[in-house]
């Protein structure tokens, strides 16, 4: 078997992004030594740059501007790009965009579907297997996708990012009239930048530093985001500090906030109410600080550290420094 | 406006989660099927649309096995004016394109401007069924949609956070949206309503008209294989410290040596 295994490549500033890179890894694996890979891209020259230095043999490529980028518009592209490579895959990278457009890309192209997976593989002529978390990491499941086409989105970080080796691939250019003139009157107004500096966001980090109401004021929180940024870590936070206005909504972590399953999730007076839980358990590696060696917490967590974290986060942020090798700050 | 909300019956939260005696699927049985999660913040972001839209109305629909009728009731509980239940096919389903097929065949007799749904359900956290059925009604939609407000009888505005920051957007109607958040916590039925509520007819459309409608897409091609549950946590291992320094030392060593996931 040689099937064409298609990556969804999303490209910022001229570089692919980590879920692109993942994606690709697991293209190469599907692919084999027989098979080949493709890619195609919205992002027009610039992503086309970034995405050669990857090894695809074909790239098909649009330039849509991310203010016209709907999933609809991309579904239709990237369907049309599967037909013309005779990709028996598609991957996607698990981005808010990634994820949007899987839905409507399976029916658009008439194939089998899932997202997040944490596993891929090719268990016979029609028939690929994923593994994927569920009930917010409660739970996993192996699901059969069967039938010539499959559309996958990846869980991101639960795959290595494929190194650049070097090729020139053939390039076509995708027509924009397959769009629905339906998407048309959809339109991005504004993108409020994530704030530039402020460590990698939520979603990416393989690191969380989440503060709760045990940070006891607003004041404090700087402790969570030294700490954070001594580890490289993205900042969250419980629905008590969201709601008491320390940190804005965008850090919620829970079951109405962001679901995150970073390699190491720290979580500094939390209690461990089940809708925060649920937010964070399928973190790989979970640590504890609370006053109350009874918390709920503690049931969830791997370390587990009874005390104040107004006096074990500075001396944390300390020796994390000293063994990183960073100036102490 | 015409609005439709898509729910599907998850777990309660608290419910102890156990596999078929086969092992590929969650065993329902001792189970209580709730609305909740993402599509409980979509009926409560659609009655808060028809509240500030006089006129609207808002028809809860379905799909899947009869206990789509207890949570559909509770849909009219809370100001729901109307429920479809699409009814599954008997061996049953949990192929998320085939939802979306079942109910987007339903809508065509279903007025709709906007369809809204969760950005993804509480059980199998797949994401997939509102983007599917636009694609197969042929109107755009919209995932991880925050803060949705109506400009006007044709159009839609909403945020969308995403990894590069947060997105703000212009949408015609109709439309579909995966929604992540509503403006409030979704309210809770006042008694007299959920009693109502029982007598509330229910549309059903069953499982042959909807396999018909369907042909050939009516049979699953994403099946549940295994259902597994990770060895419970055992609780955590307890660090034991005299000052703030030793806490931070071992905690370092153990997350360098032991645990590797030191960066
Ligand atoms: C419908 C619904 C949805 C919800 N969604 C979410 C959600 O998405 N995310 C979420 O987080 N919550 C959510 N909640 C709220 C949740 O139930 C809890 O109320 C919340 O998580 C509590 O936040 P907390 O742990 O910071 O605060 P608390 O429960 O007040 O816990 C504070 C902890 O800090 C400890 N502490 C105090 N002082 C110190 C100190 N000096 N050093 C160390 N520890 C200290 C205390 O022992 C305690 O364990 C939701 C609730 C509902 C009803
Ligand atoms: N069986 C179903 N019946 C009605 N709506 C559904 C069903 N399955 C999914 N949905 C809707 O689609 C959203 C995303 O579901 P999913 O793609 O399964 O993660 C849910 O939050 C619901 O709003």
């Amino acid at each position: 078997m040689t099937p064409t295994v298609l990556v969804l490549a999303e490209a910022s500033g001229g570089l692919l992004t980590g879920p692109t890179k993942e994606a690709i890894g697991v293209a190469r694996t599907l692919a084999g030594p027989d098979g080949s890979l493709a890619a195609v891209t919205m992002g027009g020259p610039s992503a086309l740059e970034a995405l050669a230095p990857f090894g695809p043999k074909e790239v098909w490529v649009a330039d849509v501007p991310p203010e016209a980028a709907t999933s609809g518009a991309v579904a239709a592209l990237a369907a049309h790009a599967a037909d013309e490579s005779r990709a028996a895959i598609v991957l996607l990278g698990g981005t808010t965009f990634g994820r949007d457009v899987t839905g409507r890309l399976a029916v658009r192209w008439g194939a089998a579907a899932a997202t997040g997976a944490t596993e891929v593989a090719i268990a016979g002529p029609e028939e690929v297997h994923v593994r994927r978390p569920v009930f917010g990491g409660r739970a996993t499941e192996m699901r059969r996708l069967v039938g010539p086409r499959t559309v996958i989105a990846l869980r991101p970080h639960a795959f290595a990012e494929a190194a650049a080796s070097a090729g020139t691939p053939t390039v076509h250019v995708l027509d924009r009239s397959v769009i629905p003139a339906t998407e048309g009157a959809a339109r991005r107004r504004s993108l409020d930048p994530a704030e530039p500096g402020s460590g990698p966001s939520l979603s990416d980090a393989t690191i969380v530093v989440s503060g709760g109401r045990g940070m006891r004021a607003a004041e404090n929180f700087h402790l969570i985001e030294e700490l954070a940024q001594s580890l490289g870590a993205a900042v969250g936070a419980s629905r008590a500090v969201t709601d008491a206005g320390w940190r804005p909504t965008s850090f919620q972590i829970g079951q109405t906030g962001r679901a995150v399953s970073p390699q190491l999730y720290i979580a500094v007076g939390i209690s461990g109410a089940i809708q925060h839980v649920v937010g964070m358990v399928s973190s790989r590696t979970i640590v504890a600080i609370n006053t109350d060696a009874s918390a709920p917490i503690f049931k969830v967590a791997d370390y587990g550290l009874v005390g104040d974290a107004l006096t074990i986060l500075p001396a944390l942020t300390r020796e994390v420094r000293k063994v990183r090798g960073l100036p102490a700050n | 406006m015409e609005i439709v909300v898509l729910i599907k019956p998850i777990p309660e939260a608290e419910s102890r989660l156990r596999a078929t005696p086969d092992g590929r699927g969650l065993e329902p049985e001792g189970v209580k099927f709730v609305l909740a999660g993402y599509d409980e913040s979509a009926v409560e972001q659609a009655l808060l649309l028809k509240e500030s839209l006089p006129g609207s109305r808002v028809h809860a629909v379905s799909f899947g096995p009869a206990r789509c009728e207890e949570t559909l009731r509770a849909a009219i509980a809370l100001g729901a004016d109307r429920a479809t239940w699409v009814e599954g096919p008997p061996e049953g389903s949990d192929d998320p394109v085939l939802a979306a097929r079942a109910l987007a065949a339903a809508l065509q007799t279903v007025p709709h401007d906007l369809v809204l749904g969760g950005k993804q359900a509480g059980d199998d956290e797949e994401g997939i069924v509102p983007g599917a059925v636009a694609e197969l009604l042929g109107i755009p939609s919209f995932g991880y949609v925050t803060d949705l407000r109506s400009s006007g009888p044709s159009g839609l505005t909403f945020l969308r956070p995403t990894e590069a920051g947060v997105e703000r957007w212009e949408a015609p109607l109709p439309c579909v949206v995966g929604l992540q958040q509503a403006w409030n916590d979704p309210r809770s039925a006042k008694l007299p309503n959920i009693l109502k509520s029982r007598k509330a007819p229910i549309l059903k459309v069953d499982w042959p008209t909807t396999s018909k409608a369907l042909a050939l897409e009516a049979k699953p091609r994403s099946i549940g294989e295994k259902f597994e549950l990770p060895a419970p946590r055992t609780g955590a291992k307890m660090i034991e410290f005299k000052t703030p320094e030793e806490a931070a030392e071992k905690l370092v060593r153990l997350l360098r040596e032991e645990a590797k996931v030191f960066p």
